[in-house]
């Protein structure tokens, strides 16, 4: 809720040969805050993912990161930032137990040998900070957890690293009631934590649970960025379908291109309404 | 005119303070302590000395912090010697625990409480849980209390329970009862059950540092537990609280307390598991039952859902028009309805919201989960104890 965003994309632009994928996006993400990001099959959310995580190049467009401008050229540059994405296909090592899952690649040394008892130390801190009473041995293997405590380690393992930013690609996807339940409980205590969350989903329900803000891309364009307080299912969905809602998002066909994008229509709470 | 307190009184209100950080915080540190009470170094010594002359904390030598300089000492509760008695009357179970100072649960017990039970029978089974875990209680042990949370109207005063809607009790005098049959002299307070586990999420959960709360806590009914200016709304009698009564629809469906279209009758069990045509079933598994069936595709319980979460933001609309909480939290059954129908909720309550109130309020869920009235009831037996520490240390 703080003034100035953690992360601020200014005119993304990013094509694939002649297909443009992204038109000119603005997005803003807040500490403390969880921005749902939605949009149809094809609207570009996965793609606007990868250009952040430093996966993808962009063809042009600012980035500030909180508040300086910086450039993305690799995957490292943005974790060097603190930004983490838990996919939705988790990249969990399922031969591994929970700790070394954590760990995987950055793991702590005590000489020339692993230092065990303080990495599982760290681990057990950080599950308990977050409030995950449901595992119960760290030491289990991945392949013994269920889907949603899967999800648990995957998003603590973000937190374990002291990420700013964590961006979570539908973590509720293939979930059942009450483990979705607990997932987005995890996904609310992660920005009550102070850090960004960015949560991908099709699921309105989930948005709307948790979420401070709306994002909404329509066919690569970003049409409107709104408080969760301002705006109804309806109208979500209308932005998802047709990219506009009422005065929200694109201008009335005919008329040019998108007169009402994101970054403005932040403070329309009267408009809405 | 009145002279201002007496070095006496200060000296109290310095103690509580201390000993509740310790308490709500754990193990702290005198650097720490003279930073987050205010209070130069020599008084947080003194007043740590006194604590541990009564036995209620202890000092030790922190581990090593890996800078230099001399560590300054960790001052932790006595969790293991100084413990409150915690019990939970809920709809389907009872729950039982003993609980040190600092909030740890030493020792616990659930039993199973079939619906419609009444005081004579209930009070027994509880005390009996509790005299239980008190014969394996150390002897220099101290008990402070013991504090209970009752799905039911309590009266302030002494712990009448006055009317149960969900447990079918009328005026039974459960403090006096509890206290009579666990044979140990303590204060025994009773508390409705939203009223404690608003006390608990305040104290040490998810609305830590907020003044104004509102916690819906589900069952058979809704209830609130109502924070307003960092203070308990429990009203004259204490009483208040009953949201789960205000009436949403004239001539609506007929609610267990003999009105009509309580708020009630459409989000709680009855109400959900009626519209999604399960009036057979009870309890909370049915309830889930709804839900699941709701995720994977049933039409009408996915209806039920839906309407039951457009009649939750209805409800809230109101209460946060009216109080303007910075946080209203979803408890018991109140948070499977809100996280299986926040789309519907949170739609309605924009619709319904003052803009101006529903500008800061955050909608949260219990980060305590289903123990918060348990773990409230312990905050409650501690009350006397962080008012005074040395009076009953």
């Amino acid at each position: 809720m703080s003034a100035t965003p953690l992360l601020e994309l200014r005119g993304i632009d990013k094509s694939f040969g002649p297909v443009q994928v992204l038109r000119d996006v603005a997005f803003y993400a807040h500490p403390g805050e969880v921005t749902a990001l939605v949009g149809d099959n094809g609207a570009g959310k996965s793609t606007l993912v990868k250009c952040i995580s430093g996966i993808y190049p962009t063809d042009s467009g600012e980035f500030l990161f909180e508040g300086r401008p910086v450039s993305i050229n690799g995957p490292r540059d943005a974790a060097a930032l603190g930004i983490e994405v838990v996919y939705q296909d988790l990249a969990l090592c399922d031969n591994l137990d929970i700790v070394q899952n954590m760990f995987l690649g950055r793991e702590k040394r005590s000489g020339i040998v692993l230092d065990e008892p303080t990495m599982e130390q760290m681990a057990a801190e950080t599950l308990a900070g977050l409030s995950v009473r449901t595992v119960k041995s760290l030491r289990q293997h991945v392949s013994s957890l269920s889907g949603g405590q899967r999800q648990t380690v995957a998003i603590a393992k973000a937190v374990l690293w002291n990420s700013k930013l964590v961006i979570l690609d539908e973590p509720t996807a293939a979930l059942g009631v009450a483990q979705t339940a607990q997932v987005l409980e995890l996904v609310r205590r992660l920005a009550d934590r102070g850090l960004a969350v960015v949560l991908i989903s099709h699921n309105m329900n989930d948005v709307f649970a948790v979420s401070d803000r709306i994002a909404a891309l329509y066919l690569g364009q970003m049409v409107a960025q709104v408080r969760t307080t301002d705006i109804t299912h309806s109208q979500v969905v209308e932005l998802i379908t047709a990219g506009r809602s009422g005065s929200l998002g694109l201008a009335e066909p005919g008329t040019g291109h998108a007169g009402n994008a994101a970054g403005s229509t932040d403070t329309t709470s009267g408009a809405v309404r | 005119m009145r002279a201002g307190p007496s070095q006496d009184e200060i000296r109290r209100q310095n103690l509580g303070a201390l000993l509740r950080h310790v308490h709500v915080h754990g193990a702290t540190t005198r650097a720490e302590l003279t930073v987050t009470l205010g209070l130069n170094r020599s008084t947080i010594g003194a007043l740590t000395a006194d604590l541990a002359g009564a036995g209620l904390v202890s000092e030790g030598t922190p581990k090593e912090t890996g800078r230099a300089g001399r560590p300054s000492l960790v001052v932790r509760p006595e969790s293991a010697r100084v413990y409150g008695y915690a019990a939970s009357i809920e709809v389907d179970r009872l729950r039982a625990a003993r609980v040190g100072l600092g909030g740890e649960v030493l020792d616990r017990r659930d039993l199973d409480r079939p619906r419609g039970m009444d005081a004579a029978e209930t009070a027994p089974l509880l005390a009996g849980a509790l005299a239980e875990m008190h014969r394996r209680v150390a002897v220099d042990a101290l008990c402070v209390g013991a504090g209970v949370a009752v799905c039911g109207m309590v009266r302030r005063a002494d712990g009448l329970v006055r009317l149960g809607p969900t447990t079918g009790w009328v005026d039974e005098p459960l403090g006096a009862t509890l206290a009579a049959a666990l044979g140990i002299d303590v204060p025994v307070t009773v508390g409705n059950v939203a009223d404690v586990a608003v006390f608990a999420e305040h104290a040490r959960g998810v609305a830590a540092g907020c003044d104004n709360v509102i916690y819906l806590y589900g069952d058979v009914g809704v209830g609130a537990g109502i924070i307003a200016g960092g203070r308990r709304l429990t009203g004259h009698g204490g009483y208040g609280g009953e949201v789960g009564h205000m009436v949403v629809a004239r001539d609506g469906t007929r609610c267990e307390c003999g009105s009509r279209g309580c708020w009630e009758t459409e989000i709680g069990e009855h109400g959900l598991l009626r519209a999604a045509g399960r009036s057979e079933a009870r309890g909370r598994e049915a309830l889930l039952a709804v839900f699941e069936a709701a995720d994977r595709g049933d039409a009408r319980a996915q209806t039920a859902v839906r309407q039951a979460g457009d009649w939750l933001g209805f409800g809230v609309g109101n209460l946060v028009n009216i109080f303007n909480p910075e946080m209203v939290i979803f408890g018991g059954t109140m948070r499977d309805l809100y996280l299986a129908a926040a789309a519907q909720v949170r739609s309605r309550l924009n619709h319904v919201g003052l803009p101006a109130c529903l500008e800061h309020v955050r909608l949260r869920t219990p980060k305590l989960g289903d123990d918060a009235p348990l773990i409230g009831a312990a905050e409650l037996a501690f009350e006397r104890l962080l008012a005074d520490p040395l009076d009953v240390g």
